[in-house]
């Protein structure tokens, strides 16, 4: 996909360039442009498109809110993300469409999680690819013989090379497939990263343990999987999500 | 035994009925004027006040004018009688009309009018019966500005020595470790904005549970690896809903009193679990402990020490929200360590997180 047009506009230097640095390093962005207020914003957007616009909200002149409402109403307008200190604006923030909205001071991994989203935005809704059920049952060989695997026995998948090994219960098998498919396949039926090699059934997680040594892993009746900081926000909102919904099912 | 005539019997059941209805009058006039004297049911009190006194009329006034009445008045006359009875601070008549000042707690709140065959004894019994509402009303409105300033108290509660001990580790790494510093600072402001959040008074136990990890993070960059913390928590208490700054005061107390005071390795675990309807946190350390005596005290705010008001207040809150039963538990001994258990019900009416 063709890389991001981004503009940054912030009326303080040092978090401008600070943003505008972190942002260059994602793959996924290319030019970043920056503004030092509303009213430059505005000037900047008729030299080009944009794919996405970072704003902070309290700045003099025009403030973010302004150029939000000035972006929502071109043709092909980008994505916004609010950056702000403080997070009395959020309603009113998605009341304008944003995509995101960031707190400063931000982490690497939040800001992470919001070029996602606007990579995700961009691609529009995911194109209609397999339904989660084409994988409800995965079939594995095993010394010969062909076996088949409920996924939802499944506790949490591990990246090993060029296949993935699906652990439940006692037992693990390998698949020769990609742990990116399999995230991308099994998201609706309650798969999640959890960290780079490792995808969880948020049905098998009993326990979220935090310790000083080990950081944080999700426990499940098949053994522990580590959680990076990275994914800990998205899986512990998940957690939570999945398990509202399991009360509200409740008769 | 001693008969009694049938007379007697019935004379009897009627002085009854009618204590009866003078008490359910009174007990009325409470309520109705739970609000004050500028409520919305005042006219309701004035009203039964008429009825308790067997008045033509009755108003009720503060200081300036009648805000409430029952009955037909000059309004006039009215004005005029309730002038004097401030200026006099007794009770005045003036036929058909007589007043009385109603004072409250030592000062004055305003008047009584009355209008009808009332007498001055009966008249200055029902000035008290309305000052003495009136005091209730002042105190129940006062017992509820103190719970909100109860989770206030906590808010503005951060400690200096806290703030000042994370700042010093926070640039302490800059020169080693820039990047952990600037996770510390990142944690730092997450936990400024969930102790000073002022959105509701409830948390789920997935937010409070987030920052008390944020918190015990800061204080490992302290103490590094003499601090040794679990945090572990089931999925299904995650969305439960929790009072706002419940879990972290305990926490910051384990760490204040079982651990900085004492030399070597510390450990703190902190423990989110279901248990049938109920939903248990604990938090334990194995710290310098106390004795139960002490504990006791610091429960029911006796002991003014550091940290003390905290715990109390954490319990204070939990009784007020859940029931008396609810309330924190502290098993703990000299030189043993201290867990603190909140068990609170998974589900309650009326209790939701934002």
């Amino acid at each position: 996909m063709k890389r991001l047009r981004v503009l940054v506009v912030e009326d303080e230097p040092s978090t401008r360039t600070e943003l505008a640095g972190q942002l260059a390093e994602h793959s996924s962005v290319g030019d970043v442009v920056c503004a030092d207020g509303g009213d430059e914003a505005v000037r900047l957007l008729g030299s080009g498109i944009f794919d996405a616009a970072f704003l902070d909200i309290a700045m003099p002149g025009l403030n973010g809110m302004d150029v939000a409402r000035i972006l929502t109403r071109l043709s092909d307008p980008p994505a916004i993300v609010f950056v702000t200190a403080y997070d009395n604006h959020a309603v009113e923030a998605f009341g304008l469409g944003a995509v995101d909205y960031l707190l400063k001071p931000f982490r690497a991994e939040r800001l992470a999680e919001a070029v996602a989203r606007i990579d995700h935005h961009r691609s529009g809704p995911a194109s209609a690819g397999e339904k989660a059920d084409d994988l409800a049952v995965v079939q594995v060989e095993l010394a010969g013989r062909t076996i088949f695997i409920r996924r939802d026995d499944i506790a949490f998948a591990e990246a090993h090379g060029d296949y993935v090994r699906l652990h439940s219960g006692e037992d693990s098998h390998l698949l020769r497939q990609s742990l990116t498919y399999l995230e991308q396949v099994w998201d609706e039926a309650g798969f999640v990263r959890a960290h780079r090699s490792y995808l969880v059934n948020l049905a098998a997680v009993t326990e979220l343990r935090v310790t000083s040594t080990a950081g944080l892993v999700a426990v499940t009746g098949a053994g522990e999987v580590p959680v990076s900081r990275r994914h800990s926000r998205l899986l512990r909102e998940r957690l939570l999500q999945a398990a509202r919904n399991k009360d509200r099912s409740r008769p | 035994m001693i008969a009694r005539s049938p007379h007697q019997q019935l004379r009897r059941r009627g002085t009854n009925a009618a204590a009866l209805a003078a008490l359910r009058l009174s007990r009325q006039v409470g309520e109705a004027l739970a609000d004050g004297l500028a409520g919305k049911h005042a006219g309701d009190a004035a009203r039964r006040l008429a009825r308790l006194l067997g008045a033509d009329a009755v108003a009720l006034a503060d200081c300036d004018r009648v805000l409430a009445a029952w009955g037909r008045f000059d309004p006039a006359a009215a004005s005029q009688i309730l002038a004097e009875t401030l200026d006099e601070l007794e009770t005045v008549t003036d036929p058909p009309l007589r007043a009385a000042p109603l004072v409250v707690s030592g000062d004055l709140a305003g008047g009584l009018i009355v209008a009808g065959d009332v007498t001055d004894a009966e008249l200055t019994e029902a000035a008290r019966l309305v000052a003495t509402a009136l005091d209730h009303a002042d105190l129940d409105r006062a017992r509820e500005r103190i719970a909100a300033a109860d989770l206030r108290t906590l808010r503005a509660q951060i400690s200096p020595h806290f703030m000042h001990n994370a700042l010093a580790a926070i640039s302490a790494h800059t020169r080693t470790d820039p990047e952990r510093a600037r996770e510390l600072l990142t944690d730092f402001s997450d936990y400024l904005r969930y102790s000073f959040a002022n959105t509701g008074d409830y948390a789920t136990v997935a937010d409070e549970l987030q920052a008390v990890q944020t918190y015990l993070e800061l204080q490992r960059a302290r103490f590094d690896d003499r601090l040794d913390i679990t945090v572990q928590v089931a999925p299904e208490v995650l969305p439960v809903a929790i009072p706002f700054l419940v879990v972290q005061p305990i926490v910051e107390n384990a760490v204040r009193h079982g651990f900085e005071s004492r030399p070597g390795v510390g450990h703190i675990a902190v423990r989110g679990f279901s248990e049938g309807p109920l939903c248990v946190i604990e938090v334990e350390d194995d710290g310098a402990g106390m004795n139960p005596e002490h504990a006791k005290a610091v429960l029911t705010g006796n002991e003014r020490g550091t940290g003390g008001i905290g715990l109390a207040n954490v319990d204070r809150r939990l009784r007020a929200v859940y029931g008396p039963e609810y309330g924190l538990l502290l098993d703990t001994a000299q030189g043993a360590g201290t867990k603190a258990t909140v068990r609170i019900p998974r589900y309650a009416r009326g209790v939701l997180a934002q």
